[in-house]
């Protein structure tokens, strides 16, 4: 009798477990997960893997310039259905002007190889008329190619791009910056003399079509002739211009990262030689991360208001950098990557205030396959979500929208998790004697435009996802109710 | 690497047994290296903590400190320059302050390819150290090694490659790089 019970507990335990295990599997066909977010249109992006998008207001149309991965051991170069061509992954080129029926113009293809080894990974875009010395009939794109140069292509017509120019000559790139006002650009390179992968090569690309170099700058240690320890890699900077005269530099992706924090204007003007000393001059201070924990994203957002220290006599507003880190390794085999938000209005002192992940058990997102944990968040500094709202790419987790006015108290409002399609890529990790692989969505990038819309792409080959917010979301940046 | 890859196949068939007492077949110098586990020295970092062993015989007195680090590589290119081996290898764990003697050569530890380095340690104590760099990488994972002492660099690095060569420490290595 008591081994029959026992028989029956067991059949039971393993009859959930069973239907746990089948809860945690994304299946093709299932609709979205979503909560205060909702699907206003999709493109597949020819199933090539996706980093970063940028969306650009041309005219009176909405253009999302999406920079791609290198293709996969199973499809090294994805055939493009317009020109029939097997093409190595580079540039999607896509009309949002309609984010309900999203147009593809473009794929302009990058550099041959594999994952992070080819594509185009980064894009940044300026209007020329902005520039100080564009054509103003241009619109222009910064965009990686591969891991050897950066290129600029007029984009005016964008299904019809025009090299302008390329800086060439690289080992590596990565996630540069493009002050649309100035000129002035923070390119991620792998200069060949420098002892790091990745380190910033700046630039007045103030005319596109002549490029002037002003100065290498990375950490004390990496600069060529250097000894002894390497510091942790640049992965990306963002500027807040001459007004705000400070450069945001992230180091390390998933590891012993660092924020810094530069003065632009001694970056751009002190002394260039790379030596150990006229690398410090500009900082003003830097912010090391936990081993655990990278940089990838550093997002500033000055003068905050927070309504919690509104009656205090001093320190109403702050000064705030989100800081994001990149997962790397599928399902878990690392520490958690995730948002942190820096108090640095003191800004010799800067300081961690609180944080942000997925709770892992809301999704099972550990048992999913692929990654679990963030990437990077949106850019965009338009007034519709800036100070307000934040959104951040977490891999299996779709995007989280945050509610950020208090960033002493990031609060999650809203999420989406797309729906796998046949062409999202298996993700596997290693076991005895082989490897497991699953099918899960992974978010990789978000991005918004000056309308509201999120963007969000997949790096296992899913395509775009425009969105827009719903319900109390809307009413956390202002917007009006849908 | 031939003579490397001939003394791990004899230390194999003298029969090399357990990670707490690997035997090294007679170097060239004549005599026998066992490298001994010991704790793994270093604080926590970023990295899970790898293992630790110390020399006896040929090679007294040298340490070795190896570990997995995964997705950390160019998929493609592997290890491709001596930059990232002084960028990767943990011989920055042993002193900070290090420099190279001299460039890199190729090495490889079983099916795994990369390079190795020669350096120069200036120690906290102002004690000099001649250490060695290894970086092989498995796709897009690395497998690290740094092995620091006052022997003869040639011969330590000998040593320590024979070693790593050894059916069990290729059995840890290949479980450590699957993250088991």
């Amino acid at each position: 009798m008591i081994s029959r019970v026992h028989f029956a507990a067991c059949l039971v335990i393993f009859a959930c477990s069973t239907a746990a295990q089948a809860q945690k599997q994304q299946v093709i066909g299932a609709p979205p997960e979503a909560s205060n977010m909702k699907l206003v249109g999709t493109n597949d992006l020819q199933a090539r893997s996706a980093y970063q998008p940028t969306i650009q207001h041309q005219g009176d149309r909405w253009i999302a310039y999406i920079g791609h991965h290198g293709g996969t051991d199973d499809v090294p170069s994805p055939v493009n259905p317009m020109t029939g061509q097997a093409e190595p992954n580079g540039t999607s080129i896509v009309d949002v002007t309609d984010p309900s029926h999203p147009k593809y113009l473009r794929h302009l293809p990058g550099q041959e190889g594999k994952y992070e080894s080819g594509g185009a990974q980064m894009v940044r875009v300026c209007d020329g008329k902005s520039l100080p010395k564009g054509d103003p009939n241009a619109v222009y794109m910064l965009r990686t190619f591969g891991s050897e140069a950066h290129e600029i292509w007029n984009v005016a017509d964008p299904a019809s791009p025009v090299l302008v120019t390329r800086i060439g000559g690289l080992k590596d790139t990565h996630k540069s910056w493009w002050e649309c006002d100035t000129g002035i650009a923070y390119l991620v390179s792998g200069a060949p003399d420098w002892r790091t992968r990745r380190m910033t090569q700046v630039y007045d690309l103030g005319d596109p079509a002549h490029p002037q170099k002003i100065r290498d700058f990375g950490l004390p240690g990496q600069e060529p002739g250097s000894t002894g320890a390497v510091p942790t890699e640049l992965h990306g900077p963002i500027s807040t211009g001459p007004n705000g005269n400070r450069v945001y530099f992230g180091y390390g992706t998933n590891k012993g990262g660092i924020l810094q924090i530069v003065d632009r204007e001694k970056l751009l003007t002190g002394p260039k030689e790379p030596t150990p000393d006229n690398l410090r001059y500009p900082e003003i201070s830097r912010l090391p991360m936990s081993a655990f924990n990278g940089a990838h994203t550093t997002f500033p957002m000055l003068d905050m208001p927070v309504a919690e220290f509104a009656e205090d006599k001093d320190g109403k507003t702050r000064d705030i950098v989100m800081i994001v880190d990149e997962a790397i390794l599928n399902e878990c085999s690392e520490a958690r990557q995730m948002v942190w938000f820096a108090d640095v209005t003191t800004e010799t002192r800067p300081m961690m205030i609180s944080s942000y992940t997925v709770p892992e058990a809301s999704g099972q997102f550990c048992q999913r396959g692929g990654r679990f944990g963030s990437h990077s968040s949106n850019e965009s500094m338009a007034p519709v979500y800036y100070k307000k709202m934040a959104f951040i790419a977490f891999f299996n987790a779709g995007v989280r929208a945050l509610d950020i006015r208090d960033p002493y108290h990031p609060k999650e409002v809203g999420y989406f998790i797309p729906s796998i399609t046949s062409a999202t890529d298996k993700r596997c990790i290693p076991i005895e004697g082989g490897a497991r692989c699953k099918v899960a969505i992974q978010t990789n990038n978000v991005e918004t435009d000056d309308r509201g819309y999120i963007y969000i792409v997949d790096r296992a080959n899913t395509g775009l996802h425009i969105l827009e917010l719903t319900g109390p979301a809307r009413a956390v940046a202002g917007l009006p109710k849908n | 690497m031939r003579r490397g890859a001939t003394i791990a196949l004899a230390a194999i068939a003298l029969g090399a047994s357990g990670v707490g007492a690997y035997q090294l077949a007679p170097a060239p110098v004549e005599q026998t290296a066992h490298w001994r586990e010991i704790a793994w020295p270093f604080p926590r970092d970023g990295w899970p903590m790898g293992r630790a062993f110390r020399c006896d015989g040929a090679c007294t007195g040298a340490e070795l400190y190896v570990r997995a680090k995964r997705s950390f590589c160019n998929c493609d290119r592997g290890v491709a320059d001596d930059d990232e081996v002084d960028r990767v290898a943990d011989v920055d764990l042993i002193s900070p302050r290090f420099s190279a003697m001299a460039l890199g050569e190729e090495v490889s530890i079983g099916d795994m390819r990369g390079r190795a380095r020669r350096y120069d340690l200036d120690m906290p104590d102002g004690a000099r150290h001649a250490a060695i760099g290894v970086a092989v990488s498995r796709r897009c994972d690395l497998f690290v090694a740094a092995v620091r002492g006052r022997g003869d660099a040639s011969a330590v690095q000998r040593a320590a490659l024979a070693f790593l060569e050894t059916q069990e420490m290729k059995i840890w290595v290949t479980a450590a790089l699957d993250g088991r």
